[in-house]
């Protein structure tokens, strides 16, 4: 019997971050055999493994197409997978795990604002110092993609392993290659971003393995899995807003359309005057009031908890990707 | 499953034998450096792009050995490491080099001439494309497709130019990477690209003032913030590099005419003698200072020349070079006539590595390199 496997970071904020994404989606995880176990499946649903691994690791095993599907951060898929897009598929972005690759220098470099500063600067320090600048980063493949890019050859990568933002104050590197959410850990350390220095805005996603072994069976599975995420999304995108009206028109519900950005998802007006409409969050308000000026009786909104279609975009981005 | 290592198909054959033969006939003394090198000089001389190429792996002590990716540094290493270091002396190589390549093996044989120390530059340069010529003959090509350039005109052109230093040093780096150069000239004609608008008043205040006393304020500011070398730049390199901005912000504004001469310059290509004609008459049109250039260059052509190279047949241009800013001088690349892409035999002159390499006096070198696997398809009999 096929078996998709999803691999799920088994640590911290991550995992549970994975899990309450899972979980919105309907989709429970469960380890039967207790916490500490690596091995879980979902509530619920067959066919389907999940594997605790770091997230480091569901990077390599997405590339061997070791599992099908993974929690991970892009940051991770573009620094470790040579030719990511030809391995893996980004379905989608998850919303948490945010945080921007960038190039950061001390502060006190008052005269290096951009990338070509830094190339500059780069050709001066060997000139003076007879070596050259180094760049201290665990993001070594990135790093040497950016700076090649940006057409810097100056300049020497410093592997490194944990707290790089350290690395110029303590002389082992003239700047760095970091990630940063909101940039105070770089300040604390002196460091500032380089205006065209952001490498990558990475946040979790979910990825497909385009070397795993897709029957017919694990298409399946993904299937019903992306057509439950897809639906939750599109469900917390829309307040589903319904009226009645005593009399009820087409060309109030295209000023509607225009104005408000709403969808009809079941058609126009019945022959009582109900009116369902989609609606953007954030348009809820003015779009009670249009309603009610133009007629409406009653307005009653409500929170989502799917929406399915006919469609389901994110199974056919992994199709596409594994064509 | 790797493909890179499932076949070695570069065992070294009878005619590749036979040719490093004839290059230690000629006078090169064969050598065979270690294949297992320190990965330092081949990161700082090629620059960390080349990483991605190489097989790299750490020693129980942490320092970072690599497969070595070419024969030219580790030669040269062992050169500067002999006892011959600094005198006239001549190698000769055939064997595997190591560089990841996604669609053929990572292992292949390369066979190549290394020639140091030699005053007679002009003519070593000559000898080399000559015994280049030989190895293609050699394997059954005679007439491949020369091209030639010289790094040096280029060089000369520049350090002529009215510029910031700055400037200069980029514009020689965006000749060797072939990348950015139309863009900085955009950049320097158009002007005040480069400007900071939040130091712009501080920085037109300086720009007129004394240099010493400018970068002294800066460097007091700097202190008062309670900023030392941060970041292995002392605080003075940062106040003189800020100053230097506020110059290029200024005032550095490529007038068109010598944007204009930048350009015709690097158009210029055809046969060594006309190539030479224009080169004459851009110089003398425009004052552009390149007779020394030149005559190294006219001197060169005349040895092709005396070694029976047929001139019309070789294609010189102004804008080619080879990509690595330790060539300094003529470089050239065999080509099939027949084929479109990689070059069977390349070479140039290269008198910049030694001192990269840690030698206190500058030695001149120009050397070849020949790819046994691009060679070994043509049938000819050796």
């Amino acid at each position: 019997m096929s078996t998709l496997v999803i691999a799920v970071p088994a640590k911290g904020r991550l995992q549970e971050n994975a899990e309450n994404f899972f979980a919105r989606a309907g989709l429970t995880l469960v380890k039967p055999r207790g916490q500490r176990d690596y091995r879980g499946t979902v509530a619920g649903l067959d066919g389907v493994e999940v594997a605790y691994i770091s997230a480091a690791e569901i990077t390599s095993q997405l590339a061997a197409g070791a599992v099908h599907l993974g929690v991970t951060g892009e940051d991770l898929v573009r620094e470790m997978i040579p030719d990511a897009d030809g391995k893996v598929v980004l379905i989608e972005g998850l919303g948490f795990g945010f945080a921007n690759v960038v190039v950061a220098v001390p502060q006190a470099w008052i005269d290096v604002r951009t990338m070509a500063d830094i190339d500059d600067v780069g050709t001066d320090f060997r000139r003076h110092h007879g070596r050259k600048m180094r760049v201290a980063t665990k993001y070594v493949n990135l790093t040497r993609r950016f700076f090649s890019g940006h057409g810097i050859v100056d300049y020497r990568i410093v592997e490194s392993s944990g707290a790089t933002e350290g690395a110029p104050a303590a002389g082992t590197s003239e700047l760095i290659v970091d990630i940063t959410t909101t940039g105070a850990t770089l300040a604390a350390n002196g460091l500032k971003v380089i205006e065209d220095g952001v490498i990558l805005r990475s946040q979790a996603n979910l990825v497909a393995a385009r070397n795993a072994d897709w029957g017919a069976g694990e298409r399946e599975i993904a299937k019903v899995i992306l057509d439950r995420i897809a639906a939750q999304a599109r469900a917390r995108s829309f307040r589903e807003v319904r009226a009645r009206f005593a009399s009820c028109d087409a060309r109030l519900v295209e000023a509607a359309k225009e104005k408000f950005s709403v969808t009809t998802p079941f058609g126009g007006p019945t022959s009582s005057g109900m009116l369902t409409l989609h609606c953007p969050p954030d348009q809820v308000y003015a779009l009670t009031g249009f309603l009610r000026d133009n007629g409406a009786e009653a307005v009653a909104v409500a929170e989502l908890g799917y929406v399915f279609s006919r469609d389901n975009p994110l199974f056919e981005k992994l199709d596409a990707g594994l064509a | 499953m790797d493909a890179t290592v499932t076949q070695v198909p570069n065992r070294p054959d009878q005619r590749a034998e036979a040719l490093v033969n004839s290059y230690e006939r000629a006078g090169y003394a064969r050598i065979a450096p270690a294949i297992l090198q320190p990965a330092e000089p081949f990161l700082d001389l090629s620059g960390e792009d080349i990483r991605k190429r190489m097989y790299l792996t750490t020693a129980p002590d942490g320092a970072e050995y690599c497969l070595r990716p070419d024969l030219t540094i580790p030669v040269s290493r062992d050169y500067l490491a002999s006892p011959a270091a600094g005198q006239i002396a001549g190698y000769c190589y055939l064997g595997p080099v190591f560089r990841y390549r996604s669609d053929a093996p990572a292992e292949f044989l390369q066979t190549g001439i290394e020639s140091f120390g030699r005053p007679d530059k002009a003519a070593a340069d000559a000898e080399m494309l000559s015994l280049a010529l030989e190895a293609t003959a050699h394997y059954g090509l005679p007439s491949p497709d020369i091209r030639i350039g010289d790094v040096a005109l280029f060089s000369a052109l520049v350090a002529g130019l009215d510029l910031a230093p700055a400037w200069k040093r980029r514009l020689i780096k965006d000749f060797n990477r072939k990348s950015n150069l139309a863009q900085d000239l955009d950049r320097l004609t158009l002007g005040n690209a480069n400007a900071r608008p939040e130091y712009q008043g501080v920085l037109a205040a300086l720009a007129g003032s004394d240099p010493k006393g400018a970068q002294a304020l800066v460097t007091d500011l700097l202190s008062i913030a309670g900023i030392n070398a941060v970041g292995g730049r002392t605080v003075g390199e940062i106040a003189e590099r800020f100053l230097e901005q506020a110059t290029l912000g200024a005032s550095a504004k490529l007038p068109r005419n010598v944007r204009a001469l930048i350009e015709r310059f690097l158009t210029i290509e055809g046969d060594p003698d006309e190539a030479m004609a224009e080169l004459r008459a851009l110089a003398n049109g425009t004052g552009a200072t390149l007779s020394d250039a030149i005559d190294v260059f006219e001197s060169r052509t005349g040895f092709l020349a005396a070694r029976g190279i047929d001139l019309k047949r070789v294609r010189f241009s102004t804008a080619f070079g080879r990509g690595f800013d330790y060539y300094t001088g003529f470089v050239f690349e065999l080509t099939d006539p027949a084929r479109t892409g990689d070059p069977l035999v390349a070479g140039g002159r290269y008198d910049g590595l030694f001192t990269r390499l840690g030698s206190a006096e500058p030695i001149p070198a120009v050397g070849l390199a020949a790819w046994i696997e691009r060679l070994a398809i043509y049938g000819g009999a050796a």
